[in-house]
């Protein structure tokens, strides 16, 4: 015996040794002939998923064209395209549409104007340390959550609050910062910046350092290195960055809800009302589709002009 | 070499043959990994030269290249272009035009468009950019090619639009980072030759970096080798080749054989035996030294044969044999020098595979063959 595991002296590690095994479990339970569907086995809890959206889709497609009996207070029988009609003659909803576009595309542009300087720095920077307090201080607010977050800029803006303080000491009288369109805007690119400065940051990596340099050598200062050189190659990260960032903010709820104290309402909020207030399922359906056509009308749009940058992976355009 | 003022050099850049264009003096660069990638190098170059660093892969050809550039600060050293050190003006105000050993093509932009990058930047007449772009597709032998995006275009090709667009703006200094490196045999020569008539002929000073020695000899005026982060010789190809300041370059350039042994008048002794030699300078009799032979200085012959001419002959045997081509390499064994094979060269087709391996031969040289430099302490 002893002879024997001198002869045998080489054993592979534990951890190869593990995996082995684990391996023989794994062509138990799934033999290697369905090795071919392995994909299929992988995609089917994320297809499953978006069935359930689907169907859920339908059934709202469905409700909307009912309207609501306000004898009842239940769906009518007939079917009626009613509940468009409504949203398409009320000025209230056109004008919270109209809103929520606005709202989305400041929100885009403030994001991506702030988070390309930050994720550039992030990217490009030698000093490990400036880079880790980057991403600590762009982090940290993102695992506190949308609403925990919104009640901290309440509190921050509020007319008692910090910021008014500080005006009130360079003597300006507080001012009304919250409860209004900017301050929606505002909390918005607040939740977005590390969503773009994620999407920002691997697109900004892959351009080597030594193509701005060349750039700069061949006579192109700065901004020019920016527009010709980083801006175009930085394209599909920027297109990444805007579809995530304008199709969350277009839906967004709780910022309108939380800083615009009512008066700021984007389709979302008014998608919650018509379901949990005055209970009309109908015309909130409609709501729910008018937003859904509109987001996917929109990202289509940008992904046939632009490419659908890092969400598109490596295929041109 | 050291005329002309700095004042003068600013004045007159682009005539050749009369002014000093860059001015290294004893730059030294220290990454803070332990060795120094550049160590005291001191050079210069005058206006209009082909100045080649030569030099093993990691011997700091590219940091040195890169501090003339002005994209690397020196630890220590000043490095001045055209009389003005080079920091002095923000890189897209320098006009030196570099070809990056990385290439740096723009990849969002076609072949044409990288050409013409430069000259939009630096405001040249938009009426005149396509002309001109056209013009410098075709010196690189890229006519037609000019639409493609860079993806679409070999590695070969992509190195020849990184060299277009480095020349066309007519810079005032040119530096190459290995740019034929990706290119085959052919067209690499073909390519060292056009560098060479299109140096010659728009006169920019240039400084291109290499580890191929034959590219060196081809294209320089000068030639500075490095290793270790050290200059080791600035010399005209001619005299690198002929008259190696020590062991390294001999090596470096063509091939060679060494022996290690101490010195003795007219040659030197290792072990029992005298090898003759030429000493590389003076050094007292015993000390140590390395002599250094090229592979086409040795003679060979059958054992027993004619060497007569030589005076220094040894019998050893056939190691190996490779057939180059133009040429036949032999390895030889000796029994008067063990421990060390010699490489020789034999160029006569109509005796090449005369000795097979196993064959006793016989090897010799002539004291103005053999090159003996002191020993280094590395
Ligand atoms: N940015 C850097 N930081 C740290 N060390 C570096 C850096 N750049 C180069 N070095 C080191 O400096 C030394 C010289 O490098 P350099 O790139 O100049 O070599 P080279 O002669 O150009 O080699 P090759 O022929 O392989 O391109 C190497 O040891 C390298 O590891
Ligand atoms: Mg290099």
């Amino acid at each position: 015996m002893p002879r024997d595991s001198e002869d045998r002296s080489f054993r592979y590690p534990l951890k190869w040794r593990i995996m082995d095994g684990l391996n023989a479990a794994l062509d138990l339970l799934w033999p290697r002939r369905l090795g071919r569907y392995t994909g299929w086995a992988l995609l089917t809890p994320a297809l499953l998923l978006v069935g359930i959206l689907v169907l859920g889709l339908f059934q709202i497609a469905e409700n909307s064209l009912h309207t609501l009996d306000t004898s009842t207070f239940l769906p009518g029988e007939e079917y009626t395209l009613a509940n468009y009609l409504i949203v398409a003659e009320s000025p209230t909803y056109w004008r919270i549409i109209w809103r929520s576009l606005l709202g989305a595309g400041l929100t885009v542009f403030f994001t991506l104007l702030l988070a390309l300087p930050y994720s550039y720095m992030m990217v490009r920077t030698n000093k490990a340390a400036l880079r880790k307090t980057l991403l600590i201080v762009l982090f940290l607010p993102f695992f506190i959550g949308q609403v925990v977050r919104a009640y901290g800029i309440l509190i921050v803006m509020g007319s008692s609050g910090a910021v008014n303080d500080a005006l009130g000491l360079v003597g300006i009288e507080p001012i009304r910062l919250l409860f209004n369109f900017p301050a929606v805007v505002f909390g918005l690119v607040q939740y977005m910046l590390p969503f773009a400065v994620l999407m920002l940051a691997p697109a900004l990596t892959a351009i080597p350092r030594e193509t701005e340099t060349a750039a700069s050598s061949l006579g192109a200062n700065w901004l020019k290195v920016f527009r010709h050189v980083i801006l175009p190659m930085a394209k599909p990260g920027l297109v990444g960055a805007a579809l995530v960032v304008g199709t969350l903010s277009l839906t967004d709820f709780a910022m309108p809800a939380m800083l615009g104290g009512g008066s700021q309402d984007f389709i979302a909020n008014a998608i919650y009302d018509q379901f949990f207030r005055t209970a009309d399922q109908g015309l909130g359906s409609a709501l729910a589709l008018l937003l859904v056509a509109l987001g996917s009308v929109i990202a289509g749009v940008v992904i046939a002009f632009f490419g659908a940058g890092t969400l598109g992976m490596r295929g041109r355009k | 070499m050291t005329n002309g003022s700095p004042s003068e050099s600013a004045i007159s850049p682009g005539k050749p043959g009369q002014s000093t264009a860059v001015h290294v003096r004893d730059v030294t660069m220290d990454f803070g990994n332990g060795a120094l990638a550049v160590s005291n190098a001191s050079f210069e170059l005058e206006t209009g030269k082909f100045l080649t660093i030569l030099g093993p892969s990691g011997s700091g050809k590219t940091t040195l290249l890169r501090m003339i550039a002005g994209f690397e600060t020196p630890t220590s050293g000043e490095i001045t272009v055209n009389g003005k050190p080079v920091d002095s003006a923000p890189p897209h105000r320098r006009s030196i035009g570099m070809v990056f050993q990385k290439l740096a093509l723009f990849p969002h932009m076609t072949a044409a468009e990288n050409i013409a990058f430069p000259l939009k930047m630096r405001r040249f007449n938009p009426k005149t950019i396509p002309g001109r772009v056209d013009e410098f597709l075709d010196l690189v032998k890229l006519g037609g090619y000019g639409n493609r995006r860079i993806n679409e275009l070999s590695g070969g090709q992509q190195q020849r639009v990184a060299i277009a667009r480095a020349l066309v703006f007519k810079p005032e200094l040119l530096l190459l980072d290995e740019p034929l490196a990706a290119l085959d045999v052919k067209l690499r020569e073909e390519m060292q030759l056009e560098f060479r008539r299109i140096q010659h002929e728009l006169g920019v000073t240039t400084i291109n970096v290499t580890h191929d020695q034959r590219e060196a000899l081809v294209v320089s005026d000068d030639i500075i080798v490095m290793d270790g982060g050290r200059i080791q010789q600035h010399a005209k190809p001619v005299d690198l080749y002929r008259a190696p300041d020590n062991a390294f370059v001999a090596g470096f350039l063509g091939v060679a054989s060494f022996i290690n042994g101490h010195a003795v008048p007219g040659g030197l002794a290792s072990g029992e035996n005298f090898l003759s030699g030429t000493h590389a300078g003076d050094f007292a009799d015993g000390t140590a030294v390395r002599g250094a032979v090229r592979a086409e200085q040795i003679r060979i012959a059958a054992e027993g044969g004619q060497l007569t001419a030589c005076d220094t002959r040894l019998t050893g045997t056939v190691r190996d044999t490779i057939f180059e081509g133009e040429r036949q390499l032999y390895v030889v064994a000796t029994e008067e020098i063990p421990g060390i094979t010699f490489r020789i060269y034999h160029h006569d087709p109509e005796s090449f595979g005369l000795f097979e391996i196993g064959t006793r031969v016989m090897i010799g040289w002539n004291a103005r063959d053999m090159k003996i430099f002191e020993s280094r302490a590395s």
